[in-house]
């Protein structure tokens, strides 16, 4: 068959280059996650001038508006053996990293045009959570609603987690917020028209502390409550879920069959799809500057585009919020927090489950395409907006990763990444109104599960702000909480 | 592709095992250019449409050489060397890679498979195709075994680390050699010279390296650096050494980076680009000069001086040259008999190249018959490091591709990054020597500003 190939490493096409124009998609980062060209083994290395070209030559951007994707490191495919060999001091604080370009979006990039100058709803975040929120907005007959996104859709956390959807969980709350998530998430295709690829293969926590395994053991329990088949499995059973698994150290493995792993980019794209078709405006490379504020209430949202006044202004912009929340003079204790993840070469299925070893916060499943896609936090991360790439954190992972599956010593990372957890005191988000500012609506703070939890926390949200119904999450997880000091500490947190 | 009956012998014949075929090598040669001269042109399959794949840029920056061998998936075999008995498998492919079923995925979709919308909706399909999909995607088998302990990180301090011994690099070390100052020279090849050894041939470029130009300390071949990082004692290049065989991370500290990295083959979209048979001018020229190795017939298309000077090495050297098809423009007064201004090209074939189309300048389709289509145009700048250590990178409109934005000596927006050659858009031979040494010359000086700042 004829084809004309752009991108030979994902078979990305010139006719899949112009699919994605049409699409909207019309800046080099937002057409790589649409088409997939430069995800492969060569990451753009023999492609992305020819998408450039291409851009400039369907007119889809001006040339200024023509900037490369991030490079990320390794420059060449690389054996995790190898970069587990760097030696890291684990007493010192990680540094700098290479650096992530995401604060100098070129102003030709942003929409000609202003703003509509009033809406009823703005929405500050163009995430997978004010996305969904404005979808849900919708379903319940309010179109009225503008959503800010400071760069290309996926440029923040939404766009760089590893995918993983989980009912483990150790409060009621979060494990029936999944739930309903998991739940809404298999029926994505059906109602948004978009492929998230769900695949519930499980998820595996292991331990390897006795306190640890003790609170593992509780949760399962408490999932059970909730009618989540969560068990725990011997180690014999442990090692039939996942082939090759070591469990040298493991005091106990809890396993839920129908937690899974998603395909994060296109949760974005369904939501903005079905936001713009309801006629709700997503603006993109919009940037809010300012909230002009009276009487207790936010009466304008400002941006590098124009004003915008509205009634009401929701806070979604999750680790840029205490940024976002500063211009309102509102002081969230929200901090975000650097997480490092990365991405092997793909290789045929081998590996059912996300694996998480709960101690150190190592994760790691197979995506659907069949990349090792896995992360681990770092105790010693300073708090900041930091995205850049750093050589400790691929030699602590590939350590981790190989001393749990050591076949994948072989195995080459393809490139790595990172993005923010938008981490709050408890471990728990911040929801509802803000104290002082009435119409300002809190949702962010979710420690790096927000991605998972958007779905059913924006049906709830959108319901409480269309009916005035009152519902306890949003008293629960208010901002009002650490200053009364009623925190809801959750400890199933990877990382 | 053939060897040339006049090639000098280059090495020990030797034999490899394609999927249970023995078929004869050289040793140390690259094992895809044993491969396409032993006449198997289909080394892989695609990852999503099950395209044959022969090897197409011989410089480790595309995907279509990746093979399992000795048991590690996605191999570059144009960068890996031959051994007597290595075990070769194609990867992705059922029963076989030249007779594929999937193949079939291709021509189903001859539009393209758009996997976001697909079965978007319908119920049961949704969830066939979820699990079709699951077993069809990845790219090779996990390996069977642990690696093995690696050696320890070699750690380098030096006040200049160098990235690439081509016309740029080569010359800035020189500067760097005759000023006395520490420096390192880090090569990806086995050999120092890059395209003045292996490139196509430009009347003014610099001769290639005598022995024993550099001193033997000063330069380190077959390293690969991975990425421009930092830590708490400042930015350091990350590499992977492979000068002795085993392969271990080295750690480069410098003061000033001086980044000449050249530029990587890119792909130039036209309708069957992919098939094998279908090379970057680099690969040809490569595998030409250095190996012996080229097409009985090509047809040759791209743009720029490249593309003239390469239709002259391989008539040279023997191949017929029956297209030469210029997408920019009409031919130059000196260019070779027979080159016309073209546009639409396509390269014709099932498994591999059988032929070449165009259309000419009076809106004709002209069709040849070749056994390979040499694609030449300008490369693209290896613009990665130099980004991750703090350099902007603009797209270059006239050249239509992304480059590093540098002064004329080189000195880019970060302090301790200086660039030169392909890496700052294409640039001739002459050219990127001349970078090399204005970058090395203008680095110089601000290291002894800085000594100088520090007394002060």
């Amino acid at each position: 068959m004829s084809k004309a190939l752009v991108c030979s490493c994902e078979d990305v096409t010139v006719e899949d280059i112009r699919h994605a124009v049409a699409k909207g998609f019309r800046d080099v980062e937002s057409v790589k996650r649409f088409t997939g060209f430069g995800t492969g083994v060569c990451q753009g290395k023999s492609c992305l001038s020819a998408v450039g070209a291409l851009l400039a030559r369907e007119k889809a951007q001006k040339p200024e508006g023509i900037v490369p994707f991030t490079p990320r490191p390794p420059l060449y495919p690389t054996e995790l053996s190898l970069l587990a060999s760097f030696p890291v001091d684990e007493s010192k604080p990680p540094v700098g990293g290479v650096p992530q370009e995401l604060d100098t979006f070129p102003a030709t990039l942003r929409p000609e045009g202003a703003v509509p100058t009033r809406a009823r709803v703005v929405i500050v975040g163009g995430g997978v959570l004010g996305l969904a929120l404005a979808y849900n907005l919708s379903l319940r007959g309010e179109t009225d609603v503008v959503v800010l996104e400071r760069g290309y859709l996926c440029a923040g956390a939404s766009g760089r987690n590893g995918g993983g959807v989980r009912m483990q969980w150790g409060t009621a709350a979060n494990i029936e917020l999944a739930k309903r998530s998991i739940e809404l998430m298999g029926r994505f295709a059906r109602d948004l028209g978009i492929n998230v690829w769900l695949r519930q293969g499980g998820y595996l926590f292991m331990a390897k502390t006795k306190a640890v395994a003790e609170r593992l053991e509780r949760n399962a329990a408490l999932h059970n409550k909730h009618g989540v088949p969560t068990r725990m499995l011997t180690l014999d059973e442990a090692r039939d879920v996942v082939p090759g698994l070591s469990l040298e150290g493991a005091q106990a493995v809890s396993y839920n069959p129908e937690d899974g792993v998603i395909f994060p980019w296109p949760f974005l794209w369904g939501y903005a799809n079905a936001c713009r078709k309801a006629g709700i405006q997503v603006e993109t490379y919009t940037r809010v500057t300012g909230f002009e504020l009276s009487d207790g209430l936010v009466r304008k949202v400002k941006t590098d585009r124009g004003d915008i006044s509205c009634d009401t202004v929701v806070l979604a912009s999750g680790a840029w919020s205490p940024e976002v929340a500063k211009l309102a003079g509102v002081s969230l204790p929200n901090e975000p927090h650097r997480h490092e993840i990365l991405s092997t070469e793909p290789l045929k299925p081998f590996l059912g489950p996300l694996v998480s070893v709960l101690d150190s916060g190592l994760y790691f499943s197979q995506s659907m395409r069949g990349e090792i896609v896995g992360g681990m936090g770092d105790p010693l991360e300073p708090a900041g907006l930091n995205m850049g790439s750093t050589l400790r954190f691929v030699s602590r992972f590939a350590r981790a990763l190989t001393e749990q599956l050591p076949n994948l010593g072989h195995v080459k990372v393809l490139r790595q990444w990172a993005g923010c957890y938008d981490v709050t005191p408890d471990n728990s988000p911040i929801l509802g109104r803000t104290p002082g500012l009435e119409n300002l609506l809190q949702l962010s703070g979710f420690v790096g599960h927000g991605f998972m939890m958007a779905p059913a926390v924006a049906e709830r949200m959108a319901q409480w702000m269309t009916t005035g119904a009152s519902d306890e999450l949003f008293t629960r997880f208010n901002l009002r909480r650490f200053q009364e000091g009623k925190l809801e500490r959750e400890d199933m947190i990877i990382g | 592709m053939r060897r040339l009956p006049d090639a000098a012998s280059r090495g020990k014949s030797i034999t490899m095992d394609l999927e249970g075929e023995t078929v004869p090598a050289i040793e140390g040669e690259p094992v895809a250019c044993s491969l396409i001269a032993a006449g198997e042109s289909v080394l892989a399959r695609s990852i999503k449409y099950h395209r044959a794949r022969g090897p197409y840029c011989f410089s480790g920056a595309c995907s279509h050489c990746l093979m399992r061998v000795d048991g590690l998936p996605n191999v570059y075999t144009c960068r890996v060397p031959a051994r007597d008995g290595m075990k070769l498998e194609r990867q992705n492919a059922y029963p076989s890679a030249k007779v594929d079923v999937f193949e079939a995925i291709d021509w189903f979709f001859p539009k393209g498979l758009d996997h976001h919308e697909m079965f978007a909706g319908v119920p049961v399909a949704e969830q066939v195709m979820a699990k079709v999909a699951r077993q069809l995607a990845g790219l090779g088998l996990l390996p069977t075994a642990p690696a093995p302990e690696r050696l320890p990180v070699e750690t380098v301090r030096t006040r200049v680390a160098v990235v690439g011994a081509g016309a740029a690099g080569l010359a800035a070390a020189q500067v760097l050699a005759a000023q006395g100052l520490p420096f390192l020279l880090l090569e990806r090849d086995s050999v120092l010279g890059g395209r003045l050894l292996s490139g196509v041939p430009e009347a003014d470029a610099p001769p290639p390296p005598a022995e024993g130009l550099l001193a033997p300390e000063r330069v380190r071949t077959r390293v690969t650096v991975i990425g421009l990082f930092d830590d708490e004692e400042g930015h350091l290049l990350a590499a992977v050494s492979e000068g002795t065989g085993e392969p271990r991370l080295v750690r480069v500290y410098a003061e000033r980076f001086l980044l000449a990295p050249g530029g990587h083959p890119p792909m130039l979209p036209f309708e069957n680009n992919d098939l094998p048979g279908v090379y970057a001018s680099h690969a040809a020229s490569l595998l030409v000069r250095r190996y012996g190795v080229a097409p009985e017939t090509a047809a040759l298309v791209g743009s720029g001086p490249e593309l003239y000077a390469l239709a002259r090495l391989m008539t040279e050297r023997g191949t017929k040259v029956v297209a030469v098809v210029d997408l920019k423009g009409s031919p130059p007064a000196d260019a070779p008999a027979g080159a016309v201004h073209g546009s639409e090209p396509k390269a014709h074939g099932h498994n591999a190249v059988s032929g070449f189309s165009y259309q000419d300048a009076s809106g004709r389709r002209v069709k040849v018959a070749c056994d390979a289509v040499l694609v030449a145009v300008a490369p693209s700048p290896s613009f990665e490091l130099a980004r991750q250590g703090g350099a902007k990178v603009e797209y270059d409109e006239a050249r239509e591709v992304f480059a590093v934005v540098a002064d004329a000596e080189g000195r880019t927006e970060a302090p301790d990054v200086y660039v030169a050659g392909d890496v700052r858009g294409a640039r001739s031979a002459a050219q990127a020597a001349a970078d090399g040494r204005r970058a090395a010359e203008a680095l110089v000086q601000s290291l002894t500003q800085a000594a100088v700042g520090g007394k002060s």
